[in-house]
């Protein structure tokens, strides 16, 4: 399945990005605390041209999939492949969009959209026609002079997406990106973000801990385990493409949806039997969803 | 544009009508209140002479201590105690700066260099910078090569510190960003760390400047030949009473206007610290 325009035989964006997990176990060991095992034995793979949503309690190491995926950090034991190639150091080709906003502060959001092209020896004309582009489809070009802290929250997450989309990754990596995020502009961030891959199709790994934007997004829906984490379940989302909001009044999509929430529910319990906080995320994803469910009609 | 808009402008572009602005500024509420505190501080300083209350009878009059200043403040003398505490600041503090920045984010950075070369830092750090006085006096060929040298153990080790710290508070995942669109590690350095940790840095100047001049007055007090320090001791010793008082307020002055240039500095090196 594939929504990229792939002209002719001519690869497109889509036909990358395929991120491999072996055997993969992340076990953090320090003096006088008790190890943590926060993945152990995970196969998993990121399949190209599509959006994969991870979900979890809070703690089974969703974080840690992204970072090593990005070259952040080895795991203890396993390998990680990029289109088979073996991940070791962070790359321009796997590009992460971070849970709080990771603009450079000091930037300005043309400084910050272009800081790949230019630490990467990119000519200044070539820089500023490629940023000029970026810019306008996400919406920022008026805004191109602006610093950071001048921006909405909205806007923050547009010039972060705009600042890995310059360089044409093969897979982005999107941890938690809408969190913190007022109703009304995650909609809409969550709506540009659909249109986007629908355009272009790239592969996505995406992290949420809301349900309905999970699946909303999603192609792929896999569930984690509570530590030691390990893929529980993973569900196909075939709903249709384009996607809009009302898709989620379908009952295609509650069918999904009540699944999906079977599955979180028995590992949040594991959690909170932990002493996890991450069950009253869940209860909390439930409330909010019950309201967000008679929106669309 | 609507009639009502340009009656409301009108008063400003008359002459009148900026002096009218300016009065309003001028004698605003919250100068009044200031002007009141100010004239209740003297009246009371006036009045604690009048009425020779005892251990404060010794102060003198305020309009003696004025008239002081008006004399002193066309003299070159009076301008040339200025020039030199300045210059001292300047050499001391400049130096403190050129070493202090550069060794506190090497420790920052490096936390083998950190682990290295901290535990000796932090034995000489505590002892306050005027218990040098006597040392430096000993081991610098002349006396102003240890002003120099107190003014600068005044700021250096507050420096090194936030230098420091500036760098360690940078999020991991700014850095972690840094490295995914291809920065190397000089790019690093300059992009990412050295303007991240700059408010820090910009800290350390502010308070150390406040240092330096503590340590500056105290030298000078003790050492020196010359300087607003010194120029305010030798008024107590040859019992030019109301010069103690303008060479406080001058030292005051001074003080104040490192600091103001130390802030504007900031704001010249930090322009996205400003909202709008």
């Amino acid at each position: 399945m594939s929504h990229s325009p792939s002209a002719g035989g001519k690869h497109s964006v889509g036909d990358f990005g395929e991120a491999r997990l072996e055997g993969v176990s992340m076990i953090y060991e320090q003096e006088g605390e008790e190890k943590l095992v926060a993945l152990e034995g995970l196969d998993f793979t990121v399949e190209k041209g599509k959006v994969t949503v991870l979900m979890g309690p809070t703690g089974c190491g969703k974080t840690v999939l992204i970072n090593l995926i990005a070259g952040y950090e080895q795991p203890t034991t396993g390998r990680v492949f990029l289109d088979g190639k073996p991940v070791q150091e962070p790359g321009c080709d796997r590009l992460v969009v971070f849970q709080e906003s990771a603009l450079f502060p000091w930037m300005t959001v043309h400084s910050n959209v272009t800081f790949g092209c230019q630490v990467q020896g990119m000519a200044e004309r070539e820089i500023n026609e490629k940023a000029k582009a970026i810019l306008k489809k996400v919406g920022l070009y008026e805004f191109q002079d602006k610093y950071p802290s001048q921006l909405s929250g909205g806007m923050q997450r547009r010039a972060e997406l705009a600042r890995a989309l310059i360089n044409d990754p093969k897979i982005m990596l999107m941890d938690e990106p809408f969190r913190g995020l007022d109703a009304m502009t995650r909609q809409l961030m969550q709506e540009f973000f659909v249109q986007l891959y629908e355009e272009e199709g790239r592969t996505n790994l995406f992290v949420t801990h809301e349900i309905d934007e999970a699946i909303f997004l999603a192609d792929r829906l896999a569930i984690m385990t509570f530590q030691p984490g390990k893929i529980k379940a993973i569900l196909e989302v075939d709903l249709p493409r384009p996607r809009q909001f009302k898709v989620m009044a379908t009952p295609e999509f509650m069918k999904i949806r009540s699944h999906a929430l079977d599955l979180l529910y028995e590992e949040s319990s594991k959690a909170l039997a932990a002493g996890q906080k991450s069950a009253f995320d869940l209860v909390g994803a439930l409330a909010s969803s019950k309201d967000s469910c008679q929106v669309p009609q | 544009m609507s009639n009502s808009t340009s009656i409301a402008m009108r008063p400003a572009k008359t002459p009148s009508g900026q002096l009218n602005i300016l009065c309003k500024k001028l004698f605003s509420m919250k100068n009044l209140r200031g002007l009141i505190s100010c004239v209740v501080f003297v009246a009371l300083w006036q009045m604690v002479i009048v009425f020779d209350i005892p251990y404060l009878k010794n102060l003198p009059f305020p309009h003696d201590v004025a008239a002081n200043a008006a004399s002193s403040a066309v003299t070159l003398e009076y301008w040339m105690h200025w020039a030199l505490s300045l210059f001292r600041i300047f050499v001391g503090f400049i130096i403190a700066q050129l070493l202090g920045v550069p060794l506190g984010l090497a420790m920052g950075i490096s936390k083998t260099f950190k682990e290295f070369s901290f535990p000796a830092f932090e034995i000489l750090r505590p002892i306050p910078p005027i218990a040098w006085i006597p040392l430096a006096i000993l081991f610098w060929p002349t006396r102003e090569l240890s002003i120099y040298f107190l003014v600068f153990i005044g700021a250096f080790y507050i420096q090194v510190i936030n230098s420091m710290q500036g760098v360690q508070n940078i999020s991991v995942n700014l850095k972690w960003a840094a490295f995914s669109l291809g920065a190397k590690p000089k790019d690093i350095f300059w992009r990412i760390l050295l303007p991240g940790s700059l408010p820090s840095i910009i800290t350390g100047m502010t308070v150390g400047m406040g240092v330096a001049w503590n340590v500056l007055i105290a030298a000078e007090m003790i050492a020196a030949k010359g300087g607003l320090g010194r120029t305010t001791w030798e008024s107590y010793t040859n019992h030019n009473i109301p010069f103690i008082v303008v060479g406080m307020v001058s030292i005051g002055l001074a003080g104040s206007l490192c600091s103001v240039l130390v802030r504007w500095v900031g704001k010249k090196a930090m322009p996205w610290t400003k909202k709008f």
